[in-house]
């Protein structure tokens, strides 16, 4: 098993958060942590790389929707970047690729996002 | 018909121990010759119903446990979630509204989603003080 390691870089005010492991209930308050003071800056956009992520949850996808909500305010979005097709379908099921969550499946996609 | 091959196990209701029931459920399915993408919404529907357990069942009690049994049928795998918590009322958790509405509810109006899309049966038994059962069946797919 990956151990659980999130890894923050920000470009243009648009945090990019690296996740790695399990993001599951156990992990999941680490996230939301990480992003009060990331929110508190009103980013545009979001970025979560989920290319290390080998397993994704309802709680990991509530901190996701929670952050969406947010920078849905002031028109952001949130990028989530993974080649997985069970996110895609546990995405399509909660309804958020509705919203202001898009999902591409690799970094260069995810870059004109920063335009 | 034969008798199913009971396979049971309990874990403590803790954050992490959800992660031992997925690699128990990976075990299990691969054994009965699931295709690895149902495998893995085997082991989505089964970590929701724990994580439901963890989060719902035993608020103020750090005690309790989670009872899992897999029954190996044939052409099916039967898996029954079983908790002593608090119980909830699930016609109060699943529409729609809330789960979009209320932001600390979406894991539990979610989970619940992913439990009945991914598998084939679904039925939620919870009792207010007494605990809730999810029971969730997922068939092998036939060989024409």
């Amino acid at each position: 098993m990956i151990p659980f390691k999130l890894d923050i870089t920000e470009k243009n005010n648009s945090p990019s958060i690296r996740i790695e492991g399990e993001l599951d209930i156990h992990h999941c308050a680490q996230l939301d942590d990480a992003l009060s003071p990331l929110l508190s800056k009103n980013p545009t956009h979001i970025f979560f790389n989920l290319l290390n992520t080998s397993y994704i949850d309802s709680t990991g996808l509530g901190v996701i929707a929670n952050a969406a909500r947010n920078v849905a305010k002031h028109n952001g979005q949130i990028i989530l970047i993974s080649d997985k097709s069970q996110l895609k379908k546990v995405l399509e099921l909660s309804g958020l690729h509705k919203k202001n969550v898009t999902l591409v499946e690799n970094e260069k996609a995810a870059e004109k996002f920063y335009a | 018909m034969p008798k199913p091959i009971p396979i049971t196990m309990t874990l403590p209701a803790a954050s992490d121990f959800v992660a031992v029931a997925r690699l128990a459920v990976s075990g299990v399915a691969a054994r009965m010759n699931f295709s690895v993408d149902i495998i893995e919404d085997i082991k989505v529907a089964l970590s929701e119903a724990c994580t439901n357990a963890v989060q719902h069942a035993y608020v103020a009690d750090t005690s309790g446990n989670i009872d899992i049994q897999f029954n190996l049928f044939q052409d099916k795998l039967e898996i029954i979630v079983k908790d002593h918590g608090q119980g909830f009322n699930p016609k109060e958790t699943t529409s729609s509204k809330q789960t979009e509405e209320t932001p600390g509810s979406f894991g539990l109006g979610l989970g619940l989603t992913f439990i009945k899309s991914l598998m084939d049966e679904a039925q939620i038994h919870s009792q207010i003080g007494h605990g809730t059962t999810i029971t969730m069946v997922k068939y092998v797919p036939q060989i024409v």
